[in-house]
């Protein structure tokens, strides 16, 4: 397995109303060195996960009370950005192939071989480090778009937009001079030391 | 009552009452107190294969198979000391045998006549082989089509049961792989890995049980009463439900009073009439209610085994006709599930009822007579 290598982060929920599969599924987690948590029920999952564990979570589609797709629902509501594999009986492949339409991160059918669960469980743990990575740099850029007084942000915007001082004093009705003092001020506070840098950090806020 | 002719009271009412005899139709045979044989009509000549005149005088058990020939002597005696009559102004069905050898089923009827001095039995005997025959091909008709239905209702649950035979196997599978990981990175102690053995035997036995169950519905077999404990007929008729249950998300749950008397039924079809009521209810049922069964005794002489959902309820204007053959609400259904069903129920000699609940919903009851009087069903 490729991804072995990595030390990957965060912990494996497993949500599964069949008592044995759910501590089978634990046991492999545990052979692949992976941290795991299971629960018999979407409620139970939701009742004791606080939405910034790092993670992925395994799920059965059908379980009584709170079905799979219910509980990703519930977790979009509440900005939670843990990856999905949905594990699926036989004749649930359209079910599957909706949940995959609508965000899943994957699907696998019982019984699964260990590999391909592994392999999808790396992907997604890598996922969701990756979302929270940029999910943290967009925070911390938008607190620092947030200091910019609202004349600064006109400047800022018509500057990442390709505008020259002169255009954008014109556009503005101030003097270049004046485009000059708000424009290294803008610069300052976003931390940009290039126009270019300026223009990826735009990128971010706009996400 | 020939002997009230005038003319000629002895000769015409011997010859009279011989003609009778002859012109009957079915075999009369008449014994003395003895059991041996006096009369011997034409019926019962063509009827047994013995002539009137080399049986006269013997034993009328020999027109029986065994045990009623080893039997009846004893019989005889013991009515004429006790009075305690088996058959005797009763009639029943019995077995005959020919000449040949060949057991028939007849019936019988027994009258007894005395004069001053002694007592006689008359016997007589209908050849019942080709209503018997046709009783039997109604009844093997009738199995065939339970059969059918019950495979038909097995394949429509196809989808759930192989969900739930996926699951034990989706559970060994992960253990097998994990137990190899952790055998190969030198993680596994002993105890550990007997653990995991024992779990995944569990797991097969498991997929092993539904099977059996699938099995059992399915297979071919003509129908078979026992002695049974209800409540555990009931038990593995839901758990089979439950597979359905779970794909229509309904709560399905059973309960049971305690220490109910046993039912002299035939399990498989018992089985098939509570799994069409709950698969009825789980059709009409909306998602995320529940199906009640509950197994009671109202009385010494009957178990209830009753089936209420949560769904809109019967429409009051066709109650009347749900049970006949054909009737259906559902666009896929066939109509004969509440017909076998009843059919099933009063061939056990109960009922199948059908009502709304007060506070909504339907409720079917399966009535069922105990074991209490089993030699009444038996034979």
């Amino acid at each position: 397995m490729n991804m072995a290598t990595e030390k990957p982060t965060g912990t494996v929920f497993v949500v599964d109303d069949d008592e044995p599969v759910r501590d089978a599924l634990s046991m492999l987690m545990e052979s692949a060195s992976l941290a795991v948590r299971s629960f018999e029920s979407a409620k139970a999952f939701l009742d004791s996960y606080p939405a910034d564990e790092p993670g992925c979570l395994i799920l059965d589609i059908r379980m009584p009370g709170m079905n799979g797709f219910e509980l990703r629902d519930e977790l979009l509501s509440r900005n939670a950005l843990l990856p999905i594999i949905f594990i699926t009986g036989h004749g649930d492949v359209p079910m599957a192939v909706d949940a995959m339409k609508h965000g899943a991160i994957d699907f696998i059918q019982k019984p699964f071989r260990d590999e391909d669960l592994l392999d999808r469980v790396h992907q997604a743990l890598a996922r969701n480090e990756k979302e929270r990575l940029e999910a943290q740099a967009q925070g911390e850029v938008t607190a620092r778009f947030e200091t910019l007084t609202p004349r600064e942000r006109e400047v800022m915007s018509l500057v990442v937009q390709g505008n020259a001082n002169k255009v954008i004093a014109q556009d503005l009705g101030v003097s270049q001079r004046t485009v000059e003092i708000h424009r290294a001020r803008v610069m300052e506070k976003m931390g940009a030391r290039s126009i270019a840098q300026l223009v990826q950090l735009a990128g971010i806020i706009d996400k | 009552m020939f002997t009230n002719d005038d003319s000629s009271p002895d000769q015409h009412g011997e010859a009279g009452f011989q003609a009778l005899l002859d012109a009957a139709v079915d075999a009369i045979v008449v014994i003395d107190c003895r059991g041996h044989i006096e009369t011997f009509n034409r019926s019962a000549e063509k009827l047994f294969g013995y002539s009137a005149e080399e049986i006269r005088g013997s034993n009328v058990s020999m027109l029986m198979p065994q045990p009623y020939r080893r039997e009846h002597d004893g019989y005889l005696a013991r009515y004429l000391e006790t009075g305690e009559a088996r058959i005797i102004g009763i009639g029943r069905e019995a077995s005959g045998q020919r000449k040949d050898g060949t057991v028939f089923p007849m019936e019988l009827s027994v009258g007894e006549f005395r004069d001053s001095k002694t007592v006689r039995f008359v016997g007589i005997v209908r050849d019942i082989t080709e209503r018997k025959e046709t009783e039997r091909l109604i009844r093997q008709q009738q199995e065939r089509l339970e059969h059918v239905m019950r495979l038909g209702t097995l394949g429509e649950m196809a989808a759930g049961i192989a969900h739930e035979i996926n699951q034990p196997l989706t559970a060994i599978s992960t253990y097998a792989q994990a137990a190899r990981r952790l055998i190969d990175s030198g993680l596994m102690e002993d105890d550990r890995l007997l653990e995991v053995l024992e779990k995944t035997g569990a797991q097969a036995e498991r997929a092993g049980a539904i099977i059996r169950r699938i099995r059992n519905l399915a297979r071919k077999r003509p129908a078979q009463r026992e002695r049974h404990d209800i409540a555990r007929v009931v038990d593995e008729a839901l758990r089979l439900a439950e597979v359905d249950a779970r794909l229509h998300d309904v709560n399905l749950s059973g309960t049971a009073e305690p220490d109910l008397p046993p039912a002299w039924v035939d399990a498989v079809q018992i089985q098939q009439v509570v799994l069409n009521l709950v698969r009825n209810a789980m059709e009409t049922t909306p998602p995320s209610t529940s199906i009640m069964v509950e197994t009671l005794c109202r009385s010494e002489e009957e178990v209830i085994i009753r089936v209420c959902d949560d769904g809109p309820g019967l429409d009051e204007d066709l109650i009347s006709e749900i049970f006949n053959p054909f009737f259906t609400t559902k666009t896929h259904g066939t109509g004969m599930g509440l017909s076998i069903s009843r059919s099933i129920v009063t061939s056990h000699g109960g009922r199948l009822e059908a009502k709304n609940r007060p506070d909504g919903g339907a409720t079917f009851s399966v009535i069922l007579p105990t074991a209490m009087n089993e030699h009444e069903h038996g034979n």
